[in-house]
């Protein structure tokens, strides 16, 4: 136990913290669901205060389960669970992937870029596009991979700043050659039909297969794989797991690309089911969420799945209450960042314990 | 003289690891007091608890004969106890008197830098340092900056000085001028305590010694009028008896270490021109004082890093220094490093991830796609029994809540599972007990039976006198001499500080 001077002593006794050796996972668990409740309790006092009492909060929250409403939660999620799945694969490995949006904006460029050159045939189009999206996605990451071996430029810097670099670029293919030559909008040609992710039945996007599969996806590289297993040793102890001959540096390549894949096909999904075109803001805003997801999954993508759907849960909720509420934005995305502190303090009670001595 | 600091009885344990037991230390005023020992004796850990950085769990601690309690370094620094660390407490960025200031606060900043900048002054010109209080710190030399910690010290007013390991950053001259001029601080009325472990200064600048060893103060006499033989023995104990084990055979040669160098990121040289040679079946031992490249040897050895120039070649593989680790694990190189949970260990995962993961790659486990946990849970078990590792409730539970003697028979248990030619142990038993420590050193044995290679590096000179058929002593990033079995305790000692 690490005991370090007493933080203060005036009468009352002082307060101490002791590193905790161990924890079960179920009080783990208890201590990021009380604080999670604890986060939205905070923001349902924001929400009365701003003149949304509880009770139509949370008759709002039901009527979001109602058939029509959870069509618009499954296609929200979809891109979601993909992001998250993005970041927490990097997080696993201590790789501050915070260049999602720029990955899912190479994912959308390069499955346009299928689409506008018109390569392969009309049956595999949607695979192909999925492919070269992931490709995109994956090559946009493996470039900070390059900086930060090459030249040690620091992971965090060089993804988020590549973001912009990412969205120029966009602007510039949006506002030059692949402007829609019809409307004239900065945005690309519609995608044609057969280049839709359209719908399975139910009024389901199949957007949401490829979440799922991607959970799959994720869930064996981690779970089951020898990758996974390499992938523990390298987060818990990198120094010792090049000692005892794992390939660290392969391993890291290939968990930090499938994290690019996944922002890439969420960039994929976003283009090819819900705006059906390259425009300028289909990445907008996914980082914050793809942090936020492998934050609350703790880096699990098959917990990832839940907290994905239950995040476009709260920006369907969040839509309606701009809309009839008059709520801005920024108040969802403060809510949002609320329970992330809220986790986030949550963590520091799993790795101490906090003592009152008198 | 009076005595200044005295401390009786201090006790300190960190997580169950006994660091003091009882230890007991006066210093007088005008005097230069040396605290000797060996690495891990506990003579910071005392000084810690006299600085007030380290809360004793038993004992009693009085200045000038007044029983004082310490509730933290700003009461010690209250009661005249300046202590100058190893590592030193600098801002880099900031200047000498900006650094000084922040460790002896005034309430405004800017007359406090014009009163701290004087009182630097004055202090620098007693001392005859050449510091200016305007210059950065990130500009000094090492030995600049020990100067800048030693002015902080005394502008705060201490009357007793505590410096530890003070020369083991300077060249021998800065050395020897710092100790003149701390020992003419002595002579003005300070009382000075000299943490070391270097036989030399002790000899030639402390008016008094207390020897430590295993956390307990053993001796405290006038080094002028004792031997370095009587010193020696003090400091690393007395011999104790000899495990059983056949005569070595004189295998041919397994291992050969040649013309090693290796440069610090720091631009400091720890290996310089290491060479030596193991035969199978051999024992080799490697001792010196501790800070003398053999960390850095080891490390090496198991591939940690990557030396400068020279190789290690090993018999019917050729030189791997700088090889992958696969390649070292194929040619069954057995790593047991010191620092267990640094470099051995993953502490937050299962008991048996950490005895499967040097065996992945093998396809033991299953393949790429599919790993067989059953094998890893079932092999786990039987390694846990095989290797007596006690405390383990399941094979699912976390390294890090193992013992660290139990901890290093894990570590041993995984590397020892295919049959190792060479084995590189660093500090095997550091922190056993007596019980762990016999079981490690009979597994090396019986290594060694099996026709392996073994390095055996320690600082702990009992250990490498009853195992090693031959010892190297090292100095300075070099084997500075050879001696066979059974070696003469008192030369190896010798051969350890002539050259420290």
């Amino acid at each position: 136990m690490i005991s370090p001077a007493p933080a203060a002593s005036r009468g009352l006794g002082r307060l101490t913290l002791d590193v905790r050796q161990d924890l079960s996972p179920w009080k783990q668990t208890a201590f990021v669901g009380s604080s999670l409740v604890f986060g939205l309790a905070i923001s349902l006092a924001i929400l009365a205060a701003a003149g949304i009492p509880p009770l139509t909060l949370a008759s709002e929250l039901a009527a979001v389960l109602t058939a029509e409403n959870l069509r618009g939660v499954l296609v929200q999620a979809a891109p979601l669970i993909l992001v998250g799945l993005g970041a927490s694969l990097a997080f696993r490995i201590g790789f501050w992937n915070l260049g999602i949006e720029g990955q899912m904006i190479f994912g959308g460029i390069f499955a346009a870029a299928i689409s506008i050159y018109d390569v392969g045939p009309q049956a595999t189009r949607l695979l192909l596009m999925g492919s070269a999206a992931a490709l995109g996605g994956a090559l946009w990451v493996l470039l900070v991979v390059f900086l930060k071996r090459r030249f040690r430029v620091n992971e965090i810097i060089a993804t988020l700043l590549l973001n912009y670099v990412a969205m120029y670029f966009l602007f510039h293919l949006l506002y030059g050659a692949w402007q829609d030559a019809k409307t004239a909008f900065p945005q690309s040609s519609p995608l044609r039909p057969f280049e839709r992710l359209g719908d399975i039945g139910y009024g389901i996007n199949s957007g949401l297969l490829i979440a799922i599969a991607g959970v799959l996806a994720a869930g064996w590289l981690i779970h089951l794989s020898r990758i996974g297993f390499y992938t523990r040793f390298i987060s818990a102890n990198p120094r010792m797991a090049k000692i005892v001959g794992v390939p660290v540096q392969a391993a890291t390549l290939w968990i930090i690309a499938a994290s690019g894949a996944c922002s890439g096909l969420a960039g994929f999904v976003n283009v090819a089911s819900q705006e059906g075109r390259l425009t300028q803001s289909y990445a907008n805003g996914y980082v914050f969420s793809g942090v936020l997801i492998a934050f609350l999954s703790r880096n699990d993508p098959v917990v990832v799945a839940v907290v994905g759907f239950l995040i476009a849960v709260l920006f369907i909720t969040g839509q309606t209450l701009q809309v009839f509420y008059q709520i801005p934005l920024t108040m969802v995305q403060m809510i949002e960042a609320i329970i992330v502190m809220a986790v986030a303090s949550s963590e520091f009670l799993i790795r101490h314990r906090i003592r009152w001595l008198r | 003289m009076a005595s200044a600091l005295k401390l009786v009885g201090i006790r300190k344990s960190f997580d169950g690891a006994l660091a003091l037991d009882g230890a007991s230390f006066e210093s007088r005023a005008g005097e230069v007091h040396a605290l000797l020992g060996e690495n891990g004796a506990g003579k910071s850990s005392l000084m810690n608890v006299a600085a007030g950085l380290y809360a004793p769990d038993a004992g009693s601690i009085s200045i000038d004969g007044v029983p004082i309690a310490l509730s933290g370094p700003a009461a010690a620094r209250q009661h005249g106890i300046g202590m100058v660390h190893q590592h030193f407490k600098l801002v880099k960025p900031f200047t000498v008197a900006e650094n000084v200031l922040l460790a002896n606060p005034r309430p405004h900043f800017a007359s406090g830098i014009r009163n701290i900048r004087a009182a630097i002054e004055k202090q620098v010109g007693e001392l005859k340092f050449s510091i200016d209080p305007d210059r950065r710190i990130e500009t000094m030399t090492v030995a600049e900056q020990q100067q800048v910690e030693i002015v902080k010290v005394l502008v705060g007013g201490a009357k007793i000085l505590i410096l530890d390991e003070p020369t083991a950053v300077l060249t021998d001259a800065e050395a020897v001028g710092l100790l003149e001029i701390v020992q003419r601080l002595a002579r003005s009325g300070t009382a000075v305590v000299l943490v070391t472990h270097k036989l030399q200064d002790v000899k030639r600048f402390a008016d008094a010694v207390t020897i430590m060893r295993g956390g307990k103060t053993v001796a405290t006499l006038d080094p002028r009028k004792s031997s370095a033989e009587e010193l020696t023995e003090l400091t690393v104990g007395q011999t104790l008896p000899l495990p059983v084990r056949t005569p070595h055979q004189g295998g041919p040669t397994k291992l050969n270490v040649g013309a090693l160098c290796y440069t610090r990121g720091d631009g400091r040289t720890m290996l310089n021109n290491t060479s030596f040679h193991i035969r199978a079946g051999e024992i080799y031992g490697i001792a010196g004082v501790s800070g003398n490249g053999q960390a850095e040897l080891a490390e090496a050895l198991i591939g940690a890093i990557e030396p400068s120039s020279g190789e290690i070649w090993l018999d019917g593989t050729g030189d791997i220094s700088r090889a992958s680790q696969a390649k070292r694990r194929e040619a069954a190189i057995a790593a047991i490093p010191a620092d267990r949970y640094t470099y051995a260990l993953a502490g937050s995962l299962p008991i048996s991830d950490n005895l499967a993961v040097a065996q992945i790659r093998s396809g033991r486990y299953g393949g790429l796609i599919k790993l067989d946990r059953a094998a890893m849970r079932r092999d786990a078990a039987t390694a846990v029994k095989d290797y007596d590792v006690q405390g383990v409730r399941s094979v699912g539970q976390k390294a890090s809540l193992l013992s660290g003697g139990n901890a290093q028979k894990l570590v041993i248990a995984r590397e020892f599972s295919r049959q190792p030619q060479v084995v590189v142990a660093h500090s095997p038993s550091r922190g056993l007990d007596a019980r762990a420590c016999a079981a490690v050193h009979q597994r090396l044995i019986a290594a060694r039976e099996r026709g392996a290679a073994i390095v055996l590096i320690s600082e702990d000179l009992d250990e490498v006198l009853s195992l090693s058929d031959r010892i190297g002593v090292m100095s300075r990033g070099a084997i500075v001499g050879e001696f066979e079995r059974p070696a003469d305790r008192q030369a190896i000692g010798r051969a350890m500080v002539d050259h420290g």
